[in-house]
Parts: C-alpha cells; sequence; structure tokens
C-alpha cells in the first residue's frame, strides 16, 4: 500500500493523520481508496477536468504531471505528497 | 553573519521589498535588517490590530490602532536597521504599481495572504526580471518557494491560477501558528539573502514545513512546458487586473 502524505489544510477529512496508507496500483486508484476512507477528499484534489490547478501531486520527488498524471502506476513502497496552494501569514 | 564582514559589506548596496508586513513580513524585514541591507521596502496598508501580536513580532500592544510601517519603521530602526535604510510604501501591492516596486528593487518578498497578490508578485517580478521568495503559512504549514529572475520554474509553474469561487482553499478561519510564520519568515529571509549574495542553488525549491511534526521537507520543481508566465509559449505579457481578482483568503 502507498503512504500518502496529507497536508494541514486536508487533515480535518482525515481525522487529523498526517499521513495515512491507501492502496491502490495508480493514483487515481489510491485517490479512490483515500475517497472510501476519508469522504471528501476526492473532491478537494480533482475537478471534472483532473487534479485541481492549484493542487500537486508527487510520487517521491516526481510531479505527477511529469509522469502519467492520475495513471501513474505505483509500487507498494511508493510516498505520495499532496501540495496544494495556501496563502497566509 | 558577524557586524563585519565581507557578506555584510556587500549587503549595505542591496535592496528587498517586504510585499506585506504581516505574520511573515515581520521576521523577513527583521532578518534583512540585522543582516545590514542597505534599503529595506515594505509595503503595506494596514493598522496593527491586537489580533496580530501573537506572530507579528515587530508590534506590540502600545502599537494597537496604528499605522503598521511606522511601527515596524520604528522598530526596526530600534533593533538596528541602518540609518536611513527603510522604505516605506503605504499601499497594497497592485497591477497599478507592482512592475515599478519590483523593477525598483534586487529581490522581492512576498508573504501576502491571498492569492491574488502571490500572483501579481509572481508575474510583475517574471516582467521585470527581478527574483522573487514566495512564503506562505496557514494553521501548522508553511511554504517557501524561491524563483530565479528568469523564472522557470516560476510560481505559475506549481499553481497555474488563482482558485476560483468554491474551488478556493477556506482559510479565513484557520489561523496561523506563530512558531510555523516564524520559521517560514526566517526561511524566506535566509533565502532573500542567499539571493542578494549571488547564491544560484535556492532557485526552484519548495521547502514545506509541517508544524505537526516539525518536518521539513524539498521538492525540486520543474518548468512546466507550457507555463503561462515563464515558458516559450507564454501568454503573460502584460498586468491586467482581471487576472487577480478571485477570492482572497487572508488567514
Amino acid at each position: 500500500m502507498a503512504t500518502v502524505r496529507i497536508p494541514t489544510p486536508l487533515r480535518t477529512l482525515t481525522g487529523g493523520e498526517d499521513q495515512v496508507q491507501a492502496a491502490g496500483d495508480t493514483v487515481k486508484d489510491v485517490i479512490e481508496t483515500l475517497e472510501k476512507n476519508h469522504p471528501g477528499i476526492r473532491e478537494r484534489l480533482l475537478d471534472e477536468k483532473g487534479v485541481r490547478r492549484f493542487v500537486n501531486i508527487y510520487v517521491g520527488d516526481e510531479d505527477i504531471r511529469f509522469l502519467d498524471g492520475l495513471a501513474t502506476a505505483l509500487k507498494a513502497t511508493d510516498e505520495i505528497s499532496i501540495v496544494p496552494a495556501i496563502a497566509g501569514g | 553573519m558577524s557586524t563585519s564582514s565581507p557578506e555584510r559589506d556587500a549587503l549595505q548596496h542591496k535592496s528587498a521589498l517586504v510585499v506585506g508586513v504581516g505574520g511573515l513580513g515581520c521576521p523577513v524585514a527583521l532578518a534583512l535588517a540585522e543582516a545590514g541591507l542597505g534599503r529595506i521596502v515594505l509595503c503595506d496598508d494596514d493598522l496593527v490590530d491586537s489580533t496580530n501580536l501573537h506572530r507579528q513580532i515587530l508590534f506590540d500592544e502600545a502599537d494597537v490602532g496604528t499605522d503598521k510601517l511606522q511601527a515596524a519603521e520604528r522598530a526596526l530602526y530600534r533593533l538596528g536597521a541602518r540609518p536611513g535604510s527603510i522604505e516605506l510604501v503605504r499601499s497594497r501591492f497592485l497591477p497599478d504599481n507592482a512592475r515599478e516596486l519590483a523593477r525598483s528593487v534586487d529581490v522581492v518578498i512576498e508573504g501576502a495572504d491571498n492569492f491574488a497578490t502571490k500572483f501579481l508578485c509572481a508575474d510583475a517580478c517574471f516582467l521585470e526580471q527581478r527574483p522573487v521568495v514566495h512564503g506562505a503559512a496557514v494553521r501548522l504549514c508553511a511554504t517557501v518557494l524561491c524563483v530565479a529572475a528568469t523564472g522557470a520554474p516560476c510560481y505559475r509553474c506549481l499553481f497555474e491560477d488563482l482558485p476560483t469561487g468554491a474551488a478556493a482553499p477556506n482559510c479565513a478561519e484557520a489561523g496561523v501558528l506563530g512558531p510555523v510564520v516564524g520559521f517560514a519568515g526566517a526561511l524566506m529571509a535566509d533565502r532573500a539573502l542567499s539571493v542578494l549574495l549571488g547564491e544560484q542553488s535556492v532557485f526552484g525549491n519548495l521547502v514545506r514545513f509541517d508544524g505537526k511534526t516539525d518536518r521539513a521537507r524539498e521538492l525540486t520543481l520543474t518548468a512546466r512546458p507550457r507555463c503561462a508566465l515563464c515558458s516559450s509559449e507564454r501568454s503573460i505579457a502584460t498586468i491586467s487586473y482581471d487576472r487577480y481578482t478571485a477570492a482572497s483568503c487572508a488567514a
């Protein structure tokens, strides 16, 4: 199962957890697993066109936009990071 | 950096624009002043509020209700800023003044609390070929990104455009933890000073700090091939108001 690092703005959906495990062969599958376990998270990440333009998803250090997007294949040891835009200070 | 060093001598001839004298802008301005920067331009139009005091470290109770710029100037000179080094711009960073302000300094440092200003900073700095340090902090999370004068990768490579309407993250009620802001502000100042001293390795790396785990992670960005700002296919060649009118996101 992949490890998904949850950024602060989304932790209200994961019960405060900063890291969760999610099964899936691709990034899209993992997001679907996240949605089953933490309803509402998919809408924060995706819109009708794909990954929301103010959200970035990385597998390891690689932005999935430069891999296969949501179809990026995953290994069990992969770590997924979600990087949303934030504004505040 | 000691009070007398080649770096400090070099910095007395350098300048920086601090966009927003808030939670991020205060530690940034303080660090730049104590490093001996020759000219620090502070841009804000707000008054000090009591809710600011836990994280806006240049202000105290006596400043509540007063002009932020004047309070910041007093504090910075009291804490060691070079005489005459503080310049005040009593305005928001706006489409009307963005390019002129960016052009007037060697580096821009933005800790804006809204996406419109962040994207405006990115665009103005690219058009004026100025390096920019973007910082943000919400709740327990902070990010710092340093972009070279030539752009690529730039802020729009990471976040293409303003979040719109219902899609905008709601951070109006999120708040932010003082030490998280302090960490981000210190890192922003560190990056800016590195830029001013000619360091190239700081560009294009996004640092994310998690105040819950106290861990910082760094990601190396890749320039977006069709970035509207910094790619060969760029479509942004001017600053126009209608590009910066999405929902704000004040913490």
